[in-house]
């Protein structure tokens, strides 16, 4: 069954439609990014959070904010419950004393635990800094390597996939206006890694099967169709078998864990997806524009 | 036969890692304390803090190693255990306090320059009872007021401020001194371990400066000096005390002081609060840090949100961990059984690894050890299906595993060093919680490139040699594939 509908799909054929598909989610994200949805924790733009585990006294949202914070704290504060018994609330910037004050109300009026984490503007602007660096670097690194170990085509149609789960991913934490964390950053830039190991096997799979002896947009995309259906049932395994564990820590994992992997589980489908229906037509497509290209110059001389 | 012996080595070295992992793990110390726990999964305060000077000189690695032995010591007398102070880049510490749940205190205590100054007072305006909101307003009024004075001269002069608690019992009392820009006697005056927390005749609790010889000596001459010139002016000879430009205390001198000098307040009944005396006792003794420290960010995790954090990510990653191991057996039968015992023995190796080197375990760390659970799976899974492939294509079960682990590993090898090249950039990132992230990664990928391409190699080549057939519905490939031969084979 599952043999019979890789064999009739045509993934490099139907391009357009895969393109689609992505498009209308890229946008969707783009336009919520734009709207100003994409909500950055404490970690970027400084700030207090307020953990509360075993709270004794439930209260509402709306009665932390006017019962228990102090009035310099509930303005911007973002209150939610987690897990059974427990809050997190995030404050703007406060001073060391004022935490304290903070802390100690909360306590009285909510009973159980308070843990807090402060960060302060600067670090958070250094943070982001190095967050973006380490993004850009990851890029022009992983490249070089794709144009050391195959060649330039195959590097520009990986990143090209790269980019679409990163900004996929980005676009979904926009829309559902989940939290973005340092953690997040780092689920990101592993899913750069862990989407091209995908990217990567077909690929392999591709220059194994292509032929030596030179270039023809027919045959060649065969060969990658062929390549794709050889592969794709190998690059659903071991999407699933990353996301099992993946899920089990969405499922089971609390806060910092969850965040991870949200992040991941929107990465590693998108990232298993775009190996399959970006990367590989978009390698088509530039081959033949390029071959294209060589020809008109072949002609005109 | 050559290859199996091959195998046979690389199964006792596995045997002989165990051992060594079983050691480590349970046999050195009881398997509890094994695990070093990072602050997040058993409580503690962790603060991140920046290292700059006031006129805006770079810091040099030599201050901040020593700012790090100063801010150790000062923690040690806390009587805290295990903390971990370390520089991080180019001016940053990190200092994790296991177990300590008053973040605040150990931000004074840590963040302190305790830069100690004595000054002649030149001047001083006062004003009582001010309620706590309106202290920064009476200090401006105050300092405009002292800028007029005739002692006050730009440049020469600062003005500093004490704080103390009203003997009328509401609100502050707000002092505001005119003393030279320079102290006339700083905290190398002081005694190694010098300072103590004491009581005076009136039972109230005061703390004691021991001076050195030297700094006796300065001391006798400058209060001798304004006693001198307290008698031509008329005005009281008062000596402040400063630490980092808070004034804490400014006695009137009345005879010559020498090596002993008092640090009271006088305005409180039981003389300076505990808390502070004790740590004004801690940052003196440690002594000033050669820089001025900016706090970053303070992160305090209690006992309870800590245990419930391990027990939620151990939930969490053994739950993934078993349904991974599930997965390997429902598709590959066989195959997916030796799958399993690789993935088993990596994940023991890798705890083994955690405990000897020993990596701090924290709950990045632990989603560190869940996605290499997932890669380490992906390795085999990609190895097992270009078996399968060649076995569809009609190969025996032994050229098809050969085939499959020489034509699976280039792919392997590609995609790990990907991940590793991440690992490193995280790495770079330097920021902790990220650090400890990405080891966790790059040791779990190249671990997991051993056990599950090299043991399950070693493994299934024992067992295709041991006369034990595999036949395709062993390895999850369906007779039906077999004959079949077409579809898949397709370019070849």
């Amino acid at each position: 069954m599952f043999e019979r509908t890789v064999q009739r799909i045509d993934f490099v054929g139907r391009w357009k439609v895969w393109f689609a598909i992505s498009g209308i989610l890229l946008l969707a994200g783009v336009v919520s990014i734009g709207l100003g949805r994409l909500n950055l924790g404490i970690d970027f733009e400084g700030g207090a959070k307020f953990t509360v585990s075993g709270a004794t006294h439930r209260l509402s949202t709306g009665e932390i904010r006017n019962q228990v914070l102090p009035n310099y704290a509930a303005r911007g504060a973002v209150i939610q419950p987690a897990g059974k018994n427990g809050y997190q609330i995030q404050t703007p910037v406060l001073s060391q004393k004022q935490i304290q004050q903070v802390k100690n109300d909360i306590k009285q009026k909510l009973g159980g635990e308070v843990s807090v984490t402060s960060v302060s503007p600067t670090f958070g602007g250094q943070v982001q800094t190095q967050a973006l660096q380490a993004m850009g670097a990851a890029f022009l690194i992983i490249i070089l390597f794709i144009s050391f170990r195959f060649e330039f085509a195959f590097a520009l149609a990986a990143i090209l996939a790269l980019f679409h789960d990163l900004l996929m991913t980005v676009g979904f934490y926009a829309i559902v206006g989940r939290e973005v964390s340092l953690i997040t950053v780092v689920a990101v830039l592993t899913i750069l890694g862990y989407s091209l190991y995908d990217t990567i096997i077909i690929f392999d799979r591709i220059r194994e099967n292509a032929p030596t002896v030179g270039y023809n947009r027919r045959r060649f995309d065969q060969t990658i169709n062929t390549s794709i259906r050889q592969v794709i049932r190998r690059s659903i395994y071991t999407s699933l078998s990353t996301v099992i564990p993946v899920a089990a820590l969405l499922i089971f994992g609390e806060s910092t864990l969850s965040d991870f992997a949200f992040a991941l589980l929107v990465g590693i489908i998108s990232g298993t997806y775009s190996s399959i229906f970006i990367a590989s037509p978009t390698l088509s497509l530039y081959k033949a524009w390029r071959g294209g290209k060589l020809r008109q110059a072949a002609s005109s001389s | 036969m050559g290859s199996r012996r091959n195998n046979l080595l690389i199964l006792g070295l596995v045997a002989l890692m165990l051992a060594a992992t079983v050691y480590v793990i349970f046999i050195r110390q009881p398997v509890q304390q094994a695990t070093r726990l990072g602050l997040d999964l058993k409580g503690g305060v962790a603060v991140q803090l920046k290292g700059y000077h006031t006129n805006g000189q770079p810091v040099t690695r030599d201050e901040m190693q020593q700012a790090v032995q100063v801010i150790q010591r000062r923690i040690n007398s806390l009587g805290v255990t295990e903390p971990e102070v370390q520089i991080q880049g180019q001016n940053q510490v990190s200092v994790q306090i296991p177990g300590l749940t008053n973040e605040r205190q150990a931000v004074k205590v840590i963040g302190k320059t305790a830069q100690l100054g004595f000054y002649p007072v030149k001047d001083f305006a006062a004003q009582q009872s001010v309620p706590k909101d309106q202290v920064k307003k009476v200090e401006s009024t105050l300092q405009k007021k002292l800028k007029g004075s005739s002692a006050y001269k730009k440049g020469k002069t600062k003005i500093l401020f004490e704080e103390d608690p009203s003997l009328s019992g509401s609100g502050v009392d707000v002092t505001g001194y005119v003393v030279p820009d320079q102290p006339s006697i700083t905290g190398k005056a002081l005694k190694p371990n010098g300072a103590k927390v004491d009581f005076d005749q009136a039972n109230k609790r005061v703390v004691t400066l021991q001076l050195t010889s030297e700094g006796g000596k300065k001391m006798s001459q400058l209060t001798q000096k304004m006693l001198t010139q307290s008698q031509m002016s008329g005005k009281p000879p008062l000596l402040a005390i400063v630490l980092d430009n808070d004034v804490i205390s400014a006695p009137q001198v009345q005879s010559v002081l020498a090596q002993n000098i008092q640090i009271s307040n006088d305005s409180l009944p039981q003389g300076l609060p505990e808390n502070e005396a004790k740590q004004l006792q801690v940052v003196l003794n440690a002594g000033a840090l050669p820089v001025n420290m900016k706090v970053l960010s303070v992160e305090q995790v209690g006992p309870t949100l800590g245990a419930d954090s391990l027990r939620s990510g151990l939930t969490a990653a053994l739950a993934g961990f078993a349904l991974v191991l599930v997965f390997l057996v429902v598709i590959y039968r066989v195959l997916g059984l030796i799958a399993d015992l690789a993935l088993l023995i990596y994940a023991f190796l890798l705890w083994g690894i955690v405990v000897a080197v020993p990596i701090t375990m924290t709950l990045p760390g632990i989603a560190g050890i869940v996605l290499s659970i997932g890669v380490a799976a992906d390795a085999n899974i990609v190895i097992f299906e270009r078996i399968k492939e060649e076995v569809r294509r009609g190969k025996s079960s032994r050229t098809a595993i050969q085939l499959g682990y020489e034509k699976g590993f280039r792919a392997i090898l590609d995609g790990n060093v990907t991940t590793l090249i991440t690992a490193f950039i995280l790495f770079a990132l330097s920021t902790a919680q990220v650090k400890g992230f990405a080891f966790m990664l790059a040791v779990g990928v190249v671990l997991s490139m051993f056990t599950a391409v090299v043991v399950t190699r070693a493994l299934l080549g024992l067992l295709a040699g041991r006369r034990v057939r595999l036949t395709p519905p062993m390895m999850g490939v369906s007779r039906k594939n077999v004959q079949e031969r077409g579809s898949a084979v397709g370019a070849k």
